[in-house]
């Protein structure tokens, strides 16, 4: 018996060995997905969790989003969640207002913001102040979202940033995106908050891949309105963007950690409510801040930085004058040269980095 | 000219008979002007209204041809530097509408207001532009109607307002041109 049990016990061993051999593995290759597929992910996600949640706005149906955004959706959804509306923002912000109010939770598309003028009465008047004036009583869960400010060649009527325009009012939050997992987790918040959220998006970053790490493909992947994320650690400088122009700063700071200076980039993700206890921390580390953004620089987003700045506990701690770099003060001009010029480029961030530095 | 040619076509036409008078027709045939006749609009408190016919004459009718046949070609033109990436952003063309823009500079005087949408190439032109400002601007050049700031959607000239990029923005504009 105890023969026959040793030479069973042999190959045994042999057969589980080779059962516990595994494969060679390798971390799996980082899925790369673009900020359009990100947005669209998660605009799905919700779609299906929360059968309140519909989508309006021009070409967001049969022609799959003006910007394919929306691709997939109304061959998934049908007519009834997924709506094509005829040109007329104040009429169909006016009427995705009204549905939100009834109890519906609607995502309004604009083409780009830069027609959401026509429609500004009804995001700021209908929709951002109602919760306020009503005491609480009537809350407004809507989205607007579409592409905001410089785009390539489309002149001075389309190519506007409204950061600062519906970042100034009371009611209202705010985000930004910059990558695919910000686009993703940030729509999704959007989506679930009560409030009315405007999203501001960046037509050129439509395109662009990045990495989309594991928590972001789960279905639960939120990134909390309100909280700014520091993308690169840093020690010199802090330098504040948000949407396409935090790519910019990633690409100065490695530039400039070649010559000695570290920078901090804050990808700020929410305009309002703006997270300033982070850029507060962080410029009560480096001691130097400078901002950077697609807009206009009067009564801009990092003028309101800077005043902040300068009410709270950093302002004891700064060295230098914080600097704004900023789009030039013009409507945006047609001309390929002129509008390179009147957006900032990377060269531009490394000159106020340097100059707030004093190098 | 005229008499010699009939006398042609009398000749041929006894010569040869389908072909010659297929191929040439009679200079006498052609006529100096035509006539049109317009629908009649419904009045509502007043006498008379717009004439319900009107006279295009020969000289007129090569002029429009000749506008619309410049028009034709530089949009044309205009769509090949688009699609060479030369003319960026938008560019929306009016080849296979020039009637419009002809047929509404024909019906108004220079001194009239005329504003549009963004198909505003062929209205710049009508409005007195050279062809030669209109492709500068859609080419970003400092010699075009707005320096090259504008773009396609943005030329402005004498009494013409644009070239608006938001969709019905030419509507709201209009009015207000019309109350000043």
């Amino acid at each position: 018996m105890a023969v026959v049990s040793a030479l069973v016990r042999r190959p045994l061993e042999q057969v589980s060995g080779l059962l516990r051999r595994r494969f060679h593995r390798s971390a799996p290759a980082a899925l790369q997905i673009t900020v359009r597929d990100a947005i669209n992910q998660g605009m799905d996600e919700e779609l299906e969790r929360d059968e309140k949640v519909f989508l309006l706005g021009e070409e967001v149906a049969q022609y799959d989003g003006a910007y394919k955004v929306s691709r997939g959706l109304w061959k998934k959804y049908g007519d009834k969640r997924i709506i094509d509306t005829p040109i007329s923002e104040m009429g169909f912000a006016g009427i995705a207002v009204g549905a939100a109010m009834a109890g519906l939770r609607p995502i309004c598309e604009f083409m780009t913001f830069n027609f959401s003028m026509q429609a500004i009465d009804q995001v700021i008047n209908s929709a951002a102040k109602t919760y306020y004036m009503s005491g609480g009583l009537q809350n407004v869960p809507i989205v607007f979202r579409g592409p905001n400010g410089a785009s390539a060649g489309v002149a001075a009527q389309h190519s506007q940033c409204f950061a600062a325009w519906y970042g100034h009012c009371p009611g209202l939050k705010v985000v930004s995106p910059w990558n695919a997992e910000d686009a993703k987790g940030l729509i999704k918040s959007a989506i679930r908050d009560n409030n009315p959220v405007v999203m501001l998006e960046n037509e050129l970053m439509y395109g662009v891949a990045f990495e989309f790490p594991q928590e972001a493909q789960s279905k639960d992947f939120l990134i909390p309105i309100g909280k700014a994320k520091i993308e690169r650690q840093g020690t010199h400088i802090t330098v504040v963007a948000h949407s396409r122009p935090v790519g910019h700063c990633v690409e100065a700071a490695a530039v400039l950690a070649k010559e000695g200076i570290e920078c901090e980039v804050i990808n700020m993700r929410t305009i309002r409510p703006m997270d300033i206890e982070t850029i507060e921390a962080s410029v009560m580390k480096t001691n130097h801040l400078v901002t950077v953004e697609g807009g206009w620089p009067q009564f801009g987003v990092g003028a309101e930085i800077c005043a902040r700045i300068m009410e709270g506990p950093a302002f004891n701690f700064l060295d230098a004058p914080a600097v704004r770099v900023t789009g030039t003060d013009v409507p945006m001009p047609y001309a390929k040269i002129l509008e390179d010029n009147c957006v900032p480029q990377v060269k531009d961030i490394i000159f106020a980095i340097k100059k707030t530095l004093n190098i | 000219m005229r008499k010699m040619l009939a006398a042609v076509s009398r000749v041929l036409s006894g010569a040869a008979q389908k072909p010659a008078s297929r191929v040439l027709v009679g200079s006498r045939n052609f006529a100096n002007d035509a006539t049109f006749e317009i629908k009649k609009c419904d009045l509502h408190r007043l006498e008379e209204g717009p004439p319900v016919t009107t006279v295009l004459t020969r000289e007129d009718g090569l002029r429009y041809y000749r506008m619309m046949q410049t028009v034709r070609r530089m949009e044309l033109k205009a769509d090949q530097l688009y699609k060479q990436k030369i003319i960026r952003g938008f560019c929306h063309l009016c080849d296979g509408q020039e009637a419009c823009c002809v047929g509404m500079e024909a019906g108004i005087n220079p001194t009239d207001h005329l504003i549009t949408a963004y198909r505003a190439h062929g209205f710049t032109f009508t409005r007195g532009l050279s062809v030669r400002e209109i492709l500068a601007e859609l080419t970003g050049r400092r010699g075009g109607c707005a320096k090259g700031k504008g773009g396609s959607m943005h030329m402005y000239a004498k009494n013409f307002y644009g070239g608006n990029g938001i969709v019905g923005a030419q509507v709201v504009e209009d009015g207000d041109c019309m109350l000043s």
